[in-house]
């Protein structure tokens, strides 16, 4: 890729600031398996188990499932040579192969060893199993295995021009899914209109956008409706076939994907005209999310940021409505929970004291529930933390619109 | 042809690249440039053998066999020296010995998925040898 693309991250520099600190950390070899450092190493998406094998100088190596490596070769800035598939064959399953090249790599198979132990929320993490944490020991006898995962979450924490100007991009994609399913819902559209239907049609114009696909585990675009907006603390919403009626809040919570830049963002509706009640909770949530924008800036923490917007909707009335939490953590695909560090009261989750930099990015997310009334909004949006505030990254009106 | 050869004796080695340049044009390797080296644990005499074989642009440029380590060469496979012997009569397909452990492929399995079917025309052609094993 061209230094002068928009998109382009200097994958090269990311590798040799690892190697740098494995240095410091005195290790000889990185071994990489969590989704978001293949995805911060590789420039490719890895949905198959896959690796990376970083040696202390030179190129990284990758080691993905063989019905997959050409592929994963084709989209890396690696070449095919560093590009390996493993396969259940003699010599070519994935824990043969990668011990003998981390022994070839290490000089007599002797040194130490960074791996990713530990655990989280979001299911495809990647975290190294204990049983190939068991067969790389047995495999490596001459090497001490160290975790080391601190490594790549400290130098992915601040994001480059060409990693946000990619979430620029799918957040550009993903308003222009919202405003198909708005143009979709019109009119009398909604009738008969299931929330699968309301998640495809957004795939669909979001797809013909450019976007890769609509990333999120949580069943792609998480759509709601009715009491399923309302479910308590409920932020994940997979679509059902519940067919829309009149008088539901509506959720839309779409992700678009660009070049492994994840655009995530949720509008509200009300179908048909809403009730004195119904405009009540959407004006709380719309002037609590406006306020929250407001106040995100470098500098500020998700603990101090929670505590000004509690007492907002408590002085409002509406903070037993209210899901205490409004963010988190986003990176290149595969890096989507904990906001920074591992250094919390709660080993792998978000440290409340968390101090924002400049050119962070996160998800501003919070969650307004209201079960005994079946009404319920969401709000998610990438935000890049600037000095004085932060930069919206999905433009889509901030309104909980009325469909009638 | 010759008459009962010794498997990887230098004889064998003859025939087989005869038959390898008689029988598989550079277009039916498709023009290819690759080097194997087999490595025969347990032979009858208790000794390790190799077989290399390179080709350049589709043609046989290579053809060696002897003990000890042999030179460098792009795949790597190893196994018993029954196992291979197996295949090159034709009794046991090369694929089913990787997938079953029997053998043990080093090397980029990408490309090696590339050339599976020009080893295959090269283990047919071993297959034709009167070899004595």
């Amino acid at each position: 890729m061209n230094a002068k693309d928009p998109y382009y991250i200097d994958f090269p520099a990311r590798i040799k600031s690892i190697q740098k600190e494995m240095q410091a950390q005195k290790l000889d070899v990185y071994l990489g398996s969590r989704l978001r450092t293949l995805s911060w190493t590789l420039d490719a998406f890895c949905p198959w188990r896959s690796f990376v094998v970083i040696p202390a100088e030179g190129l990284p190596s990758a080691f993905t499932f063989v019905i997959d490596a050409a592929r994963v070769a084709d989209d890396s800035w690696l070449d095919e040579e560093h590009v390996l598939g493993f396969a259940p064959m003699g010599g070519q399953d994935q824990i043969e192969q990668i011990a003998d090249f981390i022994a070839d790599l290490s000089k007599g198979g002797k040194g130490r060893l960074g791996i990713e132990s530990g655990m989280s929320n979001y299911l495809p993490e990647g975290w190294l199993t204990h049983y190939e944490y068991q067969q790389f020991s047995g495999a490596l006898p001459g090497m001490e295995l160290v975790n080391a995962h601190g490594i790549i979450d400290r130098l992915a924490l601040i994001k480059d021009e060409g990693t946000i100007n990619r979430f620029r991009e799918a957040s550009r994609i993903v308003d222009i899914g919202h405003k198909a399913v708005k143009a979709a819902l019109q009119n009398g559209g909604w009738k008969g209109m299931t929330e699968t239907e309301i998640a495809g049609l957004a795939a669909y114009a979001m797809r013909k956008a450019g976007s890769e696909w609509e990333w999120s585990f949580t069943g792609g675009n998480e759509i709601a409706s009715g009491y399923r907006t309302g479910l308590a603390g409920g932020a994940c919403t997979p679509a059902t076939r519940r067919e829309l009626r009149e008088g539901d809040s509506l959720m839309v919570d779409i992700h678009a994907m660009f070049k492994l830049g994840l655009g995530d963002h949720s509008h509200n509706y009300f179908i048909g005209r809403a009730t004195d009640r119904q405009r009540w909770h959407a004006k709380n949530f719309v002037d609590i999310v406006d306020l929250t924008l407001k106040t995100y800036r470098a500098g500020i923490s998700p603990s101090k940021l929670a505590e000004q917007m509690m007492n907002f909707a408590e002085e409002r009335g509406f903070a037993d409505y209210m899901v205490p939490g409004f963010e988190h953590g986003i990176g290149m695909m595969g890096d989507e929970w904990r906001i920074g560090m591992n250094d919390g009261p709660f080993p792998y989750w978000t440290n409340p004291d968390h101090v924002y930099r400049e050119n962070e990015v996160i998800i501003c997310a919070m969650q307004y529930a209201c079960p005994g009334e079946d009404i319920g909004f969401r709000y998610e949006n990438p935000i890049v933390l600037r000095k004085n505030g932060c930069e919206i990254m999905s433009r889509f009106p901030l309104t909980v619109d009325e469909i009638v | 042809m010759a008459n009962h050869v010794k498997y990887l004796s230098s004889e064998w080695r003859d025939e087989a690249g005869r038959l390898l340049r008689e029988n598989l044009s550079p277009e039916k390797m498709n023009n290819v440039t690759t080097s194997m080296s087999n490595i025969y644990q347990n032979c009858p005499d208790g000794k390790d053998r190799f077989l290399f074989i390179g080709f350049t642009d589709g043609a046989l440029s290579d053809i060696q066999v002897g003990e000890g380590e042999p030179p460098k060469a792009e795949f790597r496979i190893a196994g018993d020296y029954e196992t291979f012997a197996k295949i090159s009569r034709a009794e046991l397909g090369a694929q089913k010995a990787l997938m079953t452990g029997k053998l043990k492929l080093k090397g980029n399995m990408v490309k090696a998925l590339k050339l599976a079917s020009l080893a295959d025309r090269v283990n047919k052609i071993f297959a034709t040898i009167d070899a004595q094993y």
